[in-house]
């Protein structure tokens, strides 16, 4: 009686322990095909949300021209096809990298600070721009998948000054990881002078140069002292149907900080506020300066030339405190370019730009939500050109259920 | 004997896995974490031919410098992981059967790039192909000669063509628009415009039906003498009766008057007459008319009595959009100004009855509440003569200007036959992801 007994409870043990183990591994197949399937489904929507945002221009086409929201949204340039980017369209994005916001008394508004290199400035009015959610809900995701989109020049071009007796700038082509040699650099360089009134002028040289081996060019200019002159400098790299952009300037204001803030006042009629500094930030310094300030834009042409265009109250005077006036010039809002402001008070010169469609300056953007701590994040990469200047689109998605039960994702 | 039979168990279970498992081969979630490879190939062939730099080097001789340059471009702009192959193949057709040749392939690997690349093609024509067009004279048709008259005169300045001259615009708008008129001819002064205001031909040309273009913007040029006397209105201190004169002579030899951009008839202008005199924003040689000189202008096409009238007519309602028949055109002629602009000078409907016209118009209508505004259009009389405004913001954009006329007139384009071989190339570009993903 016993034998078939032992035989009953070793076979029962044997049975059930195969099948536990039997179960385990059809569970681990099954793990791994859900979340191959959910994870799909966040890379499809990852290609899809890449799909709508750099080949459609978004409901209006134009509405990176208008103030107002648009009924849909993409980037694409609706005056190009393929994978071209309207310059205008991301500046009314607001960038959740820049230098935060920054709040102007004089009409009462916030302005989004998207932060750039020495001597540039790009200050856009936090009510005309586009966030997060609306984009999310105008893109059908809003609840369900956060994304974050990045749009960064593909050649970064750095300018650095060299220690030397006169000014010798060093210009740095760098790829994703690798030095650009062989690129043809269109430089041009304005270098601001007392001129014949109040407001200072500039004067303007340009060249051609090409990078060496290490991706680098120096570049001299006997006539400017390193320090004593101030100046801007723009340099166009190009190389093999890529093109890139880097800029540096020189102020020379003895202790003093920048004396010109300059704000986008209208998407649609290209006005450009020119405010006191001392009006924007909480600056203690005495006497405050009484500036005068020049304003030219130059419009950026197909062959990377900068082209002088005149604009209404191109010369004036902005002052400090209450009920003092800013000043306001408007720019050819269909036309991209820079904003080239030089301002003087007595001995000391500064100059700003604001670029006019992202490309002009290689500005970058990025927008949307933070998608650190998320369990999977699908990328996306494109090439596109923003102003006929290369960019890289990198779009992250991931959904946003993750948070609910995530691997210790805080909510 | 019961253990020998669950064992037989054991084995239909773990034999029924395997077979499952086999069956069923599920991707590594891990494999799904790399980017669309072909849509970054695709964008990757439109970037580098966004100016054209792609198509010129295929076409290249494969020792030429600039595959080497391609290559550099290339490694630059993509990812430090992902590896290429780029290959172009030449097309040619003989007897019905295409095939496609290997000209030329440039990597930044050795070997295969494996069965996990993606690829993209492109196709590009030769960038020395040239299609030859051939296009009707305007009034070839009719049996009328038209010709078209562009004023270049060195004694005027001009307002709101910013960046510009007239006489920068005046040698664009001959490159684009002389092809379709039997005669052009630069009107090289103000006393050139006298002569024909006067009647009187330059150059044995017709006169009648002609078309004249304003390349100052929004001053027009005035010649001295009987103009600058008999147009100015001296009770009003204003030569809005020149704008007048004009706008009766443009219906007396059923021309086109053509304004390119802003307020028409503003400004008078010429540096000698009004050397010390500026227009209100420090441009001497110009003189100030105001909205008054578009209101002369029409009454003088409509054949009313002079009346002064310094009323503002136009209207601001911004961003305006292509018309279809416009999109259409600009297809036809190659001519492409953005289709979106910018209109604050847009002239009213109300004008069509009051003065007798009818509207070419060459944007759509702007939505309400600025649905009775016309953004720039050709407006021609019922008894003769016209008016193209265009009253967009500056800078003027001449390619509108050469389109609305186009549209108005429409010429029809002769298209030589294309049937060159060995023009066109594909370029394929093949990624591969490398290393983990």
């Amino acid at each position: 009686m016993a034998g078939p007994t032992i035989d009953h409870m070793v076979s029962i043990t044997v049975l059930i322990a195969a099948l536990l183990l039997t179960f385990g591994l059809y569970n681990q197949v099954l793990a791994t095909a859900f979340a191959y399937q959910r994870n799909h489904q966040v890379v499809m929507k990852a290609v899809d949300l890449m799909n709508t945002i750099c080949l459609s221009p978004g409901n209006p086409p134009d509405w990176g021209h208008t103030n107002s929201t648009p009924l849909g949204f993409g980037l694409q340039d609706p005056e190009s096809a393929g994978y071209t980017l309207s310059p205008y369209s991301i500046m009314r994005l607001t960038s959740s990298s820049g230098g935060g916001l920054v709040y102007y008394p004089k009409t009462g508004l916030y302005y989004n600070n998207v932060s750039l290199g020495s001597g540039g400035s790009l200050l856009m009015p936090v009510g005309d721009c586009i966030d997060y959610a609306t984009a999310s809900r105008l893109l059908g995701v809003n609840g369900s998948y956060g994304f974050q989109l990045s749009i960064t020049p593909t050649l970064n071009v750095t300018v650095s000054q060299v220690p030397a007796s006169y000014l010798i700038l060093k210009v740095e082509v760098l790829g994703p990881g690798m030095p650009v040699s062989g690129a043809t650099l269109n430089y041009y360089m304005h270098r601001v002078v007392a001129g014949g009134g109040s407001a200072p002028s500039f004067i303007t040289q340009s060249g051609v140069a090409q990078t060496d081996s290490a991706g680098s060019a120096l570049l001299e200019f006997p006539s400017i002292d390193d320090s004593d002159d101030p100046y801007s400098f723009v340099v166009y790299a190009h190389l093999g149907g890529l093109k890139g952009v880097g800029y540096y300037s020189h102020d020379v204001l003895r202790n003093y900080p920048q004396f010109i803030v300059p704000f986008i006042g209208n998407f649609e009629n290209g006005s450009i506020i020119i405010a006191h500094s001392w009006d924007v930030h909480n600056y203690t310094q005495t006497p405050v300066p009484n500036v005068f300030y020049n304003a030219t834009f130059l419009v950026l042409t197909e062959d990377f030339k900068l082209r002088q265009v005149e604009i209404v109250n191109s010369t004036g005077q902005v002052n400090y405190g209450q009920g003092k006036p800013y000043a306001i010039t408007q720019i050819p809002a269909s036309e991209s370019g820079i904003l080239f402001i030089s301002y003087r008070w007595g001995n000391r010169f500064g100059t700003v730009m604001v670029p006019w469609g992202i490309g002009t300056l290689g500005v970058s953007a990025t927008f949307g939500g933070d998608p650190s701590g998320h369990s999977f994040v699908a990328t996306e990469l494109r090439q596109v050109t923003v102003n006929g200047i290369s960019y890289q689109v990198k779009l992250a998605v991931w959904r946003l259920e993750d948070m609910n039960f995530g691997e210790g994702v805080r909510r | 004997m019961r253990t020998v039979e669950v064992l037989f168990v054991i084995i239909i279970i773990f034999g029924a896995f395997i077979v499952a498992t086999q069956f069923a081969v599920l991707p590594s979630p891990r494999q799904i974490f790399g980017t669309n490879l072909r849509e970054l190939a695709v964008s990757t062939l439109q970037t580098l031919d966004a100016a054209g730099n792609l198509t010129r080097t295929v076409f290249k001789s494969p020792s030429d410098p600039a595959w080497e340059i391609l290559k550099n471009a290339l490694s630059t702009s993509l990812p430090p992981n992902i590896v290429y192959n780029l290959s172009v193949f030449e097309i040619s057709s003989s007897g019905g059967v295409v095939t496609y040749r290997l000209v030329a392939s440039i990597s930044d690997t050795e070997g295969d790039l494996g069965a996990g690349s993606e690829a993209a093609s492109y196709l590009v024509t030769s960038p020395n192909v040239t299609f030859s067009i051939t296009p009707e004279k305007i009034g070839e048709k009719s049996g009328k000669n038209i010709t078209l008259y562009i004023l270049n005169c060195n004694d005027a300045n001009g307002w709101w063509i910013t960046g510009y001259t007239g006489q920068t615009l005046a040698a664009d708008l001959y490159n684009l628009l002389s092809p379709y008129f039997k005669t052009t001819i630069l009107v090289n002064s103000t006393s050139q415009l006298g002569l024909l205001l006067n009647g009187t031909a330059l150059r044995g040309e017709t006169l009648q039906d002609a078309v004249l273009i304003n390349t100052f913007g929004e001053a027009v040029p005035i010649p001295a003498g009987y103009y600058t006397t008999q147009g100015y209105d001296s009770s009003r201190s204003s030569y809005a009766k020149y704008a007048y004169i004009l706008g009766q002579r443009v219906h007396q030899y059923n021309w086109t008057w053509v304004s390119i951009v802003g307020y028409p008839f503003y400004y008078v202008t010429n540096t000698i007459t009004f050397a010390s005199t500026q227009n209100d924003w420090g441009i001497y040689g110009m003189k100030s008319v105001g909205a008054a000189g578009l209101n002369a202008f029409l009454q003088g096409l409509d054949s009313q009595s002079y009346s002064y009238n310094s009323q503002w007519i136009t209207g601001s309602p911004g961003v305006v959009q292509f018309n279809l028949d416009a999109s259409y055109y600009s297809n036809y002629y190659g001519v492409y100004p953005s289709p979106y602009q910018t209109a604050t000078r847009a002239l009213p409907t109300s004008i069509l009855s009051t003065y007798h016209l009818t509207a070419t118009e060459i944007f759509n209508r702007p939505p309400s509440p600025n649905q009775n505004w016309i953004a720039a259009a050709t407006y021609r009389h019922t008894g003769g003569g016209a008016l193209t405004a265009i009253g967009l913001t500056r800078i003027p954009d001449i390619r509108v200007t050469a389109l609305g006329l186009l549209m108005y007139y429409c010429p029809t384009i002769y298209r030589s036959e294309f049937g060159a071989s060995g023009t066109s190339r594909l370029v394929t570009l093949q990624l591969s992801q490398q290393g983990g993903a």
